[in-house]
């Protein structure tokens, strides 16, 4: 079975016919080509498939596309400015180095993006826990808390 | 931009943006998907395979098992890099619980799974067989029947493979020097103790992924390998082809840490893309991950033999490796196991049995730390037991057998730019030493453990490299190492870089690709910073010599009063008389001018162990303070340091990534990750279950250091700072408890069972 669904996807409007069984991570990935949304676990552990749902981090692997229906999708390529400049977290993580592989970064990036709208000010262990569900297996953990503090001290000024 | 300097890797904006491309985001017209059936069962005999109601869902265009190989003409349908034992497909037997049975290649990757899901395949079940000791007893069940008339084809055998005949041992590793016997005699104190390390998984964060197609009679190969000539060279065998009528294309990886050594799913993709004439492509999912490739669960038992004031006069070591189904790379990681279990020690009487042997498990093969963080595990925790046993301090002990500079090893080969002391004394300062346990009011207990490494290189090898520049004035690396995170692409730009005084921006690094970058054996053992990065930095200065030798002529100049700014060769004080590197080269007529360089290194063991195992070796050292809830059993890591000796850094930010990541690797090893199975059949079988790392795992303080020496050869640092990492834990976790640990992962059941039983020996 199919369905009609419309997503803001970027900024932009998507109407797409989606199966019953398709997870918003392959409607990404396959009808719209964003292959920065990547499966690592498919069962919502990694985070590397987070992509933020009007505002908020979800793995995008659990969420079926059906239900998506209406909402609002960012993923990492809707973090750059018109002029194509990097988002300040992009440009932290950047400038610390904070990534190796870089598979899950875009995810990592846009649960730290959500984490510095709720919390603009972290602690150490505010960022940690908030993190937590975002797998880095290479390691880069000490760089990325790096970029989280210098991408929180570059959004409050 | 010279090396040495902290740059940012060169590919950074296309990885922040998301837009570095994988294996699995490559897509070619008319592309097909393909899905994998398995075996559910861990040793059978085929009785059936029903094809039917998978053929019949739509979209499928084919379903092919052992039997359909034979339409390909010519092909020979096994494979392996040291032992040819594994079948494209199986086809009257399977071996393990995951084992490839049957392919599916649809127009969709849903239907393809769908597919797969519908094959029916019947099964005699067969006695199995699951621990590698067992496994070596004659009773045993054969898992495979090698034969000393069939030679091994696997043509990365550059050792002496030594196969029990009869048995499940595919490869018997000996070192033998001294008379133990002796050794033992002269010893105060023996003691002997077994260890165990379990099947681990390596998590790479993208999965195996791999596109096939052939072109003209040509099979082109886009993967996620670490081992692109040695694909090539396993594709061509297996389908009767010249070398050169394959070619195999690496992509960036997301992660691998050995899962992606030799080839994986690369046969398959090619079968099923020859069958349908179409391009196919797989991307394995994570349970299919946890069924490709694990860590060898190991089981070591050491015999050591000590005078009473420290001194080792003798070590016995015999090594079982659960090589799984098929034998892929465990032979080498039993041999290099082998001699690594001896330990970076002065010892003159040792002898070493190291069997990698079959069980009907995942196939095990390379793993971060090869073998080194198994043996490590075994040969620390036993250097803490002989301390306590003596009343010595472990830290004393050690340092009292450290080899030093020109000492000579167990192999008989003689030491060089030695830094096992360095590194221990390193962390012996940054954790604070001090063998004594504090305990805290409230049943916790805090302690500290170090532990040594000693870590060979792949030898002998060879990597070749050309650097090359064009009419457009662009600087180009043809380079078959492969970027799998480690930064590889960012420190060949920047050695290439250097002999033209250019920004390592402003060089390219091409993909590995067989058509176009000259050989190299593969991109693991920590070698490629080394060899690979030795042989673009001749390459590129040869480059630069010829450069600078044809614009003298131009410029009137000798070529020593040349210099090199950006995109031109100008005279030393005459910014006036310059030539563009693009007018040279339109003046001569030329395309581009390209220098090729080959960078080797040379060595071998004979039949008793003896030669170069290594040539050079990796050095570090790790310590570890950690406090225990005795109540709970649980062991938190307040601090973690490492000390990896890396001659000369070439980017500091990239080399501290790879120690940070080694350490946290190893934290995982040591605190949690372990592969469970019941009879064959895997309960760890995602990340539900099998843990990895996470920010809230990290210890209160991770620390590193990367010791240098001015003029010292480059080393490479991927995994040095792993395989002390679990041993320094454990050693902590020992003292904090008295227990007797020899089990890795240190899970909170283990520590309270071990502590259980140490509080039951002080009663007796």
């Amino acid at each position: 079975m199919t369905h009609q669904i419309r997503l803001v996807v970027n900024g932009q409007i998507q109407t797409l016919t989606v199966r019953s069984d398709e997870t918003l991570l392959e409607t990404l990935r396959e009808r719209l080509g964003l292959t920065s949304v990547r499966e690592t676990c498919g069962i919502g552990i990694c985070g590397a498939c987070t992509v933020l749902v009007s505002g908020r981090p979800m793995s995008s692997c659990l969420l079926l596309a059906a239900l998506a229906d209406g909402f609002e999708v960012t993923t990492v390529e809707g973090l750059l400015g018109p002029d194509g400049s990097l988002h300040p977290v992009q440009q932290a993580f950047l400038e610390a180095q904070a990534f190796q592989c870089s598979y899950c970064t875009p995810g990592m990036i846009l649960s730290v993006v959500a984490l510095l709208r709720e919390h603009p000010s972290p602690t150490d262990d505010e960022v940690k826990a908030y993190l937590a569900g975002n797998l880095c297996r290479c390691g880069s953990y000490l760089p990325i808390l790096a970029a989280v503090r210098s991408a929180a001290n570059r959004l409050r000024s | 931009m010279s090396p040495g300097r902290a740059v940012p890797m060169i590919d950074a904006l296309e990885r922040v943006t998301g837009r570095l491309r994988f294996a699995q985001d490559v897509s070619v017209p008319g592309m097909l998907h393909a899905a994998v059936v398995r075996s559910t069962v861990p040793h059978a005999r085929i009785r059936r395979i029903d094809t039917s109601a998978a053929r019949a869902v739509p979209g499928v265009v084919a379903v092919v098992t052992a039997e359909d190989l034979a339409q390909i003409p010519g092909l020979r349908p096994v494979y392996g890099p040291q032992i040819e034992d594994q079948p494209v497909l199986a086809s009257d037997r399977v071996r393990y619980v995951g084992d490839m049975v049957a392919l599916v290649a649809a127009e969709s990757p849903q239907a393809a799974r769908e597919a797969a899901a519908q094959v029916v395949v019947e099964y005699d079940p067969l006695p199995a067989v699951f621990d590698p000791v067992e496994a070596m007893r004659p009773e045993a069940p054969l898992i495979h029947e090698l034969r000393p008339e069939e030679p091994h084809r696997g043509h990365a055998v550059y050792f002496g493979l030594r196969p029990l005949f009869g048995t499940n041992c595919c490869n018997h590793f000996r070192l033998v020097t001294g008379e133990v016997a002796r050794g033992f005699a002269e010893a105060d104190l023996v003691i002997e103790e077994t260890f165990r390390v379990p099947a681990a998984q390596h998590v790479a964060m993208e999965p195996h992924a791999a596109l096939a197609y052939w072109e003209d009679g040509r099979l082109v190969v886009i993967s996620g390998t670490q081992t692109p000539f040695n694909t090539r060279h396993i594709l061509a065998q297996l389908f009767g082809l010249s070398p050169d009528r394959v070619r195999v294309v690496v992509p960036p990886m997301g992660g691998s840490f050995g899962c992606k050594v030799f080839p994986r799913i690369e046969p398959q993709v090619a079968v099923l893309a020859w069958l349908t004439g179409r391009p196919v492509k797989l991307v394995l999912d994570r349970y299919e991950e946890f069924l490709t490739l694990t860590r060898h669960a190991t089981v070591v038992r050491i015999r050591l033999g000590l005078t009473r004031d420290g001194r080792i006069t003798a070590k016995r070591v015999k090594a079982y490796w659960s090589t799984g189904a098929y034998a892929d790379c465990g032979p080498d990681v039993a041999r290099k196991g082998g001699f690594g279990s001896v330990g970076p020690y002065r010892i003159p009487h040792v002898a070493v049995d190291s069997y990698c042997v079959y069980t009907n498990l995942p196939p095990a093969g390379a793993f971060r730390g090869y073998a080194v963080t198994e043996v490590v595990w075994a040969s620390e925790r036993m250097m803490d037991i002989a301390a306590d046993a003596l009343g010595l301090d472990p830290l004393t002990l050690r340092l009292r057998n450290l080899l030093g500079e020109g000492e000579t090893f167990a192999t008989g080969e003689q030491l060089h730019d030695v830094h096992f002391r360095e590194c221990l004394e390193a962390v012996a300062r940054a954790i604070e030493w001090t063998p004594e346990r504090v305990e805290l009011p409230d049943g916790r207990v805090r302690a500290k453990g170090v532990a040594v490494v000693m870590k060979g290189m792949t030898t002998p090898s060879r990597s070749e490299a050309e650097v090359a520049l064009d009419r457009d004035g662009q600087l180009t690396v043809y380079a078959s190492t492969v970027e799998l995170g480690q930064g590889a692409r960012t420190v060949l730009a920047q050695l290439a870089a250097e002999p033209f005084d250019l920004p390592y921006t402003a060089v390219r690094v091409v993909d590995p690709d067989t058509d176009c970058t000259p050989f190299d054996n593969r991109t693991t053992s920590s070698r490629s910073t080394y060899m690979m990065g030795n042989a673009v930095r001749e390459a590129a200065s040869r480059l630069a010599e010829r450069l600078r030798s044809l614009a003298a002529e131009r410029l009137e100049a000798a070529p020593e009063d040349l210099v090199f700014v950006p995109g031109a060769v100008c005279v030393r004080g005459a910014p006036e008389r310059c030539l563009e590197w693009r007018t040279l080269l339109a003046t001569l007529g030329l395309p581009e001018l390209r220098e090729h360089a080959v960078f080797r290194n040379e060595g071998g063991l004979d039949e008793t162990g003896h030669g170069i195992a290594s040539s050079h070796w990796h050095h570090g050292a790790a310590g570890a303070e950690v406090e225990v809830d005795l109540e709970t059993g649980t062991v938190r890591v307040l601090r973690l340091h490492a000390a990896v000796y890396a001659g000369q850094v070439v980017n500091p930010l990239t080399a501290a990534l790879q120690n940070e990541g080694s350490m946290i690797m190893g934290l995982g090893s040591a605190l949690f990750e372990e592969l469970v199975y019941a009879e064959g059949q895997p309960l760890t079988t995602n990340l539900s279950d099998y843990l990895v790392p996470s920010f809230c795992d990290l210890p209160d303080v991770l620390t590193h250091e990367l010791l240098e020496r001015p003029g010292a050869e480059v080393h490479g640092v991927g995994e040095t700072a792993l395989p002390p990492v679990p041993a320094a834990i454990g050693n902590a976790v020992a003292r904090a408890t008295g227990a007797r640990l020899t089990e890795l992962p240190l899970t909170p059941e283990r520590v309270l069972r071990a502590l259980r039983a140490a509080r039951a020996e002080v009663q007796r």
